[in-house]
């Protein structure tokens, strides 16, 4: 089972993504903070990460950097939702890799065509069909 | 005038002088002249009466002798005396003038020393007289037989009665020529008198003017000299005047423009430092010294060094090499002031060359301006736009998503659908509270905001409000409300009220600790009333309550930073009380809660009523 781990501090958001990723046949887990993403990460292995940018204790922003410096040979994708469009907030992302932005508000149908299009292309695809 | 009397008597003491020594010199020529005469005419007789016999000279008895007619003949007045004498020097026979008696003189009875002449003294030594006296032998048919001796009276320098006459003759017209001479010089002289009188008074007045010309001839030339000496001084000294007016005209326009441009500058909003080509400063204003704190006598004629101990105002105000970089610019710096807080200042740097010649250069000009307060503005406002963008896209992205569910689930999830509408509403409400907020906010600041009021029930007004945010969130916060139902009407635009009030609702909400407790209450006395919200939430720092209704300030606490916000709220809120003539004021601890407290005159609502009726 391909594991997806969201994190994003609005719960309706939370939810209705866990319902639509699962019915595709992901594993979801969802967190409401960058602290409690970074938290599960350690355990749950997960093949994606789907987080927002602002959120309390810790922002997207963060969490990413956080990764980026502590896990150099991570395998996980990362998406980020945002509010902006403009490059310059997309700056701090520049060194990171496998990274990617979708802007909000985020097409469910879009954004499982991007997973669906990931786990296509990555060799060791682990997704179930 | 002294000057005159003396060089009139000395003139008359100099032509006293003249006249004695002319008349000496007279004098001294015509005994000179008759002593001449007496050797000459002594030595010619003695000669002549040397040619005759003793016998012819020395008178027989009864017969006069030669000498005797000689007495008679002579006609020179200083004859004295003639005498023949023998060898052994008696007198044979002597004539003489009255008075004078043959000296006694021998001859030496040498052939040579027969003919000569002698001065000798006369007899009588009172007399003081000398006689020259010529000799010449005598002989009797050829034999040597004595000596015939004549004697004339030697001239001295006394006067004598005779010449008397000839020296008044001559002495008379040089003495009264010197007193002529002395009138006519006076005379010629009193119009250079008048005139030096008249320059010593103009002097003393410190005038200068033309002097009127005596009527005198020898003066007139000199005179017109003068005159034109005058006119022409005259005319420079108009000229200097003038120009001397002139100057202090343009001297008194010069200070006037250079205080006025001093003024200026001193008052100019913006700090200006002038940096010579030493680096050292030339001039500073007030506001210079305080935005640097730095007193101006510091500054001036120092170097930055000497002054200045930031690291990094010293860079942008020290040019090194002044020909490397002619270029204005700009650059701004944050300096932490003494007191703890921070300035950003914009330093702009701009050369100042020489009038005529572009490529010298005579320093820089620095204005230096506080731009706390826009960058701060700056600051926020991008945050601003940052929370705004999110919080407008958050409740977009939940509706997407849930419409977007809605279409592809379909109806036959009766559950998740009611879900699914409810959040869509609930957004939906979400997302108009913040468009009104941002819309309310923008309008008051544009001045377009009209209070529309109405007379409202204080206590139903709010419960109303305070319910709407109380409720569904029992579980996290306890909620306590205590408004007396007496409560007077108010006169208040209550849709704009409400925005005040529930922003102080939603962050106390926000703010709360889990469990906290938050209250609303309201009390009534004769002329205000007070509303009361209150928390135990993370309280508001100190230094953070006197910007905590700044437009968009947002606190750096990390509890109030996990709470999204935009900065907005609590400056609506005060912005509104204030146009109900009220007042919004916060009291907080940190830690232990927040109490903020809108107190309403009620005068002011009464003179609205009044208005109203």
């Amino acid at each position: 089972m391909s594991k997806i781990l969201i994190a994003d501090d609005e719960p309706h958001v939370l939810r209705v993504l866990k319902l639509s990723l699962e019915k595709e046949g992901y594993t979801v887990e969802t967190c409401s903070n960058g602290k409690e993403a970074l938290a599960r990460l350690e355990q749950a292995h997960p093949d994606i990460l789907i987080t927002d940018i602002q959120m309390p204790v810790m922002t997207g922003e963060e969490l990413c950097k956080h990764i980026a410096q502590h896990m150099p040979k991570r395998s996980f994708m990362i998406f980020v939702l945002t509010s902006r469009t403009e490059i310059e907030h997309r700056e701090w992302s520049r060194n990171i890799g496998n990274l990617q932005f979708l802007e909000k508000p985020v097409s469910i149908r879009n954004l499982v065509e991007k997973i669906d299009n990931y786990f296509a292309s990555a060799p060791d695809s682990r997704r179930v069909s | 005038m002294q000057i005159n009397q003396r060089f009139g008597l000395t003139m008359i003491i100099a032509t006293l002088l003249v006249m004695v020594a002319t008349v000496y010199i007279l004098f001294d020529y015509q005994r000179g002249n008759r002593e001449d005469l007496a050797r000459a005419q002594g030595l010619d007789l003695a000669r002549l009466l040397s040619g005759m016999s003793w016998n012819e000279l020395v008178p027989q008895a009864d017969k006069k002798g030669l000498l005797a007619v000689l007495k008679q003949g002579q006609s020179n007045p200083d004859f004295a005396y003639g005498a023949v004498v023998d060898i052994d020097g008696r007198v044979a026979t002597e004539v003489t003038r009255s008075g004078v008696i043959v000296p006694a003189g021998d001859i030496v009875n040498e052939p040579t020393s027969w003919l000569g002449q002698r001065v000798l003294p006369a007899n009588d030594a009172e007399a003081r007289v000398e006689f020259i006296e010529t000799h010449a032998p005598v002989f009797n048919e050829g034999v040597h037989k004595g000596f015939i001796r004549l004697g004339y009276l030697r001239p001295g320098l006394s006067l004598s009665y005779s010449e008397m006459p000839f020296l008044a003759t001559v002495m008379l017209p040089i003495f009264l020529l010197v007193p002529f001479f002395y009138f006519m010089l006076r005379r010629e002289i009193k119009p250079l008198k008048d005139i030096s009188q008249r320059f010593e008074e103009l002097a003393e007045q410190g005038g200068l003017e033309q002097i009127a010309m005596p009527p005198s001839e020898v003066l007139n030339d000199f005179m017109e000299q003068v005159s034109g000496y005058i006119d022409a001084t005259q005319t420079r000294l108009e000229v200097l005047n003038q120009e001397h007016e002139d100057l202090t005209m343009s001297s008194k326009l010069l200070t006037y423009k250079s205080n006025r441009v001093d003024a200026i500058l001193q008052n100019f909003p913006d700090a200006i430092l002038v940096i010579d080509e030493a680096g050292e400063v030339s001039y500073t204003n007030a506001k210079t010294e305080r935005l640097l704190g730095v007193e101006a006598n510091a500054m001036l004629g120092r170097k930055i060094r000497e002054w200045c101990d930031n690291p990094e105002i010293i860079p942008l105000l020290t040019f090194g090499d002044a020909k490397a970089n002619l270029q204005a610019n700009q650059d701004t710096v944050q300096i932490k002031l003494d007191d703890g807080s921070e300035k950003s200042l914009q330093f702009s740097v701009y050369p100042l060359f020489t009038p005529n010649n572009e490529s010298k250069i005579l320093g820089r000009l620095v204005v230096i301006r506080d731009v706390s307060e826009s960058h701060l503005l700056r600051q926020r406002q991008a945050e601003f736009i940052s929370h705004i963008s999110h919080e407008l896209k958050t409740p977009l992205n939940v509706l997407s998503m849930y419409s977007e569910s809605l279409l592809t689930e379909g109806t036959d999830n009766e559950a998740y659908r009611i879900e699914a509408v409810n959040v869509i509403h609930d957004e939906v409400e979400r997302l108009s509270t913040l468009i009104n907020n941002l819309l309310a906010i923008n309008q008051y600041e544009l001045g377009g905001v009209v209070a529309q009021r109405k007379h409202v029930r204080m206590h139903e007004f709010l419960e109303d409000a305070f319910t709407n945010i109380s409720k569904g969130k029992a579980e996290c916060c306890e909620f306590e409300l205590d408004i007396p139902r007496e409560m007077s009407m108010v006169y208040i635009d209550k849709d704009l009220f409400r925005i005040a009030v529930n922003n102080l609702l939603t962050n106390a909400v926000k703010y709360s600790q889990p469990g906290g407790k938050i209250s609303m209450s309201a009390s009534e006395t004769e002329d205000s009333i007070e509303i009361v919200v209150s928390d135990e939430g993370y309280g508001i720092a100190e230094s953070d309550q006197k910007q905590i209704f700044n437009k968009f300030f947002r606190s750096t606490d990390d509890n109030i930073r996990q709470q999204t916000g935009h900065g907005l709220g609590l400056s609506l809120a005060r912005q509104i009380v204030q146009m109900h003539h009220g007042d919004l004021t916060c009291s907080s601890e940190l830690g232990k809660g927040s109490r903020f407290v809108i107190r309403l005159e009620k005068v002011s609502t009464q003179i609205m009523d009044a208005m109203a009726s």
